[in-house]
């Protein structure tokens, strides 16, 4: 297979896949980072400096990810999000019937992938709670990183509030209860599990594709393997898992 | 000058130009202005809450923003309890405000009831109000054969076949000009060669507070050819009198009389999938699981509050829903 580029825009990182034959390097930019240092804009979109990507003239560019519609690359194909993700889980894990759940930064995906297609999806709207950035700030306030936090799920303490902001609240009042941290960092993983439980309900999972970069935190597919009595595939690369997709070939 | 009546949805307009009266459908108006973002902090700066129907906190701000409109005829059933909060508070800031109720089942002897209490307010006779609902015919009549340039001939586009249809509660408030500008419309797409789509999307829901989703669609290729609510405003039932025509108009009544609808265009005009438009805080985002569990069709659902452009969520779902039906 000849040289192909893959590019996620995401809000707060570009993620890059370069395929030379059997071959897939990944790089990680700062979103900021990559518009001012990997290209330049011009009236046929933003167009990419191929030596600083070390690509080809003519290596193929296909793109995804949020900003693809305001911030279009030049000569790029587009392809929708859920697609590239629905076959980077393929070319990932070699199975063609599952169920993806993609956990982001501020974004829940839901889909239902039947023979290599999509056949139907469910996101998360108008909202963030319950997405990556809740974990992050949840760890913020329980001091732990994301890997310590990422190490709990027994006993946890029963959370109300998914929201990002007034989760805060919440785990500093238990804090102030005396309620232990592990507890409360079991409970925040829970708290994740349940809210993607009801996008999982109304379609049920058969085995779970798990990517994204909450697919790094250990307890989250546990628990979810748990609740649902099912296998979770953690895929080698869950967060590069979208540009997988758009280097496959497919 | 003549008097603009506001109205909160589609009412049976004939009443109030019988009075000699412009009726101004306020969503229009709301939707329509460069002011819109102005009209909801008017609101939030009253004391609306954040957490409301941007429509209904925009329709508030519009009316007490511009001058001109000091009367509202406002739908006190088979609407929303958020319309009577509105009624209430524009009431309160000195504006008069009429209800006028459809009835849930769309008894005709009720609707009756309550069009007649409309002229008698009014101070329309009934024969006015009749003759009204014949010289609305025409444009109606108009509208209804763009709705089939959409669906059997494929020359009209979504974005055209969503404006002409929202623009019937009201007729921008000039019928003449309407109809002109409908008959320039219909000659100019006869001429058009029909538009070769990937798929046939029937839209369903409140009009959207983006109506660049329209041309995004259009964009895409994927042609919305049934705009549900937008075409019940334009009531396209072919009766002569005003009472069985007003008895069949689905969108203040009961949901199952909508799903019949959405179900009977979804076959007889062909589409491939539904993409139903839900305003953040409404309780029709309750019946969208009945129209997922009733339309024979995946059902795309979406949600819009404040932001007047299509933001990249949406863009992200009908790209995928597009995509999805698409390789079907």
């Amino acid at each position: 297979m000849k040289q192909i580029l893959g590019i996620d825009l995401g809000s707060r990182s570009v993620k890059i896949a370069v395929r030379n034959g059997e071959d897939v390097a990944f790089r990680v930019f700062d979103t900021a980072k990559f518009f001012s240092e990997l290209g330049k804009p011009s009236d046929a979109g933003f167009v990419l400096d191929r030596e600083k990507l070390d690509i080809d003239d003519d290596c193929p560019v296909h793109a995804t990810g949020y900003g693809r519609n305001s911030l279009n690359i030049a000569n790029a194909e587009i392809v929708p999000e859920i697609q590239a993700h629905t076959l980077g889980a393929i070319e990932q894990t070699g199975i063609e019937d599952f169920t993806l759940i993609d956990l982001g930064g501020q974004d829940s995906k839901v889909v239902r992938v039947e023979a290599g297609r999509v056949a139907g999806f469910r996101m998360n709207d108008r909202c963030a709670a319950s997405a990556g950035r809740y974990i992050e700030n949840m760890a913020g306030v329980l001091g732990m990183s994301l890997e310590e936090i990422s190490l709990h799920w027994e006993n946890p303490e029963k959370l109300t509030s998914t929201c990002a902001v007034f989760g805060e609240s919440e785990i500093v009042a238990k804090l102030a209860k005396g309620v232990d941290r592990a507890r409360l960092a079991s409970g925040v993983n829970l708290q994740i599990v349940n809210k993607i439980s009801a996008e999982l309900e109304a379609m049920p999972p058969r085995i779970i594709v798990l990517v994204g970069g909450v697919a790094l935190n250990i307890a989250i597919p546990r628990l979810l393997a748990q609740k649902f009595k099912i296998s979770v595939i953690i895929p080698e690369f869950p967060q590069f898992n979208a540009v997988i997709g758009l280097v496959s070939g497919k | 000058m003549i008097e603009r009546v506001g109205i909160t949805t589609t009412i049976p307009q004939e009443v109030i130009w019988a009075a000699g009266k412009i009726p101004v459908d306020l969503n229009n108006l709301f939707l329509a202005s460069d002011e819109n973002d102005e009209f909801l902090a008017r609101a939030y700066r009253d004391g609306y809450p954040r957490t409301i129907c941007a429509w209904i906190a925009g329709i508030y701000g519009a009316v007490l923003e511009r001058d001109d409109i000091d009367t509202v005829v406002f739908v006190s059933q088979g609407d929303c309890s958020n319309t009577h909060a509105l009624a209430e508070t524009l009431e309160d800031r000195g504006i008069r405000v009429i209800p006028f109720a459809f009835p849930y089942d769309g008894n005709r002897h009720l609707l009756h009831a309550e069009i007649l209490n409309l002229a008698r307010i009014f101070e329309v006779p009934w024969n006015k109000v009749e003759e009204w609902f014949f010289r609305l015919d025409e444009p109606r009549r108009l509208v209804r054969r763009i709705d089939e340039m959409a669906h059997i001939e494929n020359k009209i586009t979504s974005i055209e076949n969503h404006l002409w249809h929202v623009s019937t509660s009201d007729f921008n408030g000039n019928i003449n000009e309407f109809s002109h500008e409908c008959r320039g419309l219909i000659r100019e797409a006869e001429l058009r060669p029909p538009i070769i789509d990937r798929l046939r999307l029937g839209y369903i829901g409140v009009p959207p507070i983006f109506p660049e989703i329209f041309t995004f669609l259009d964009d895409l290729g994927a042609r919305v050819v049934f705009t549900e609510v937008q075409r019940q405003f334009s009531i396209p039932f072919i009766e002569d009198d005003i009472l069985t025509a007003y008895a069949q108009y689905t969108y203040p009544t009961s949901v199952f009389r909508r799903i019949a609808d959405i179900y009977d265009k979804i076959k007889a005009r062909k589409l491939d999938g539904i993409i139903h438009y839900t305003q953040s805080f409404c309780f029709r985002q309750i019946e969208d699981l009945l129209f997922k569990k009733y339309l024979p069709v995946p059902v795309l659902t979406i949600e819009g509050e404040s932001q007047f452009e299509l933001d990249e969520r949406t863009r992200v779902r009908i790209e995928a829903f597009v995509e999805m039906l698409a390789q079907k």
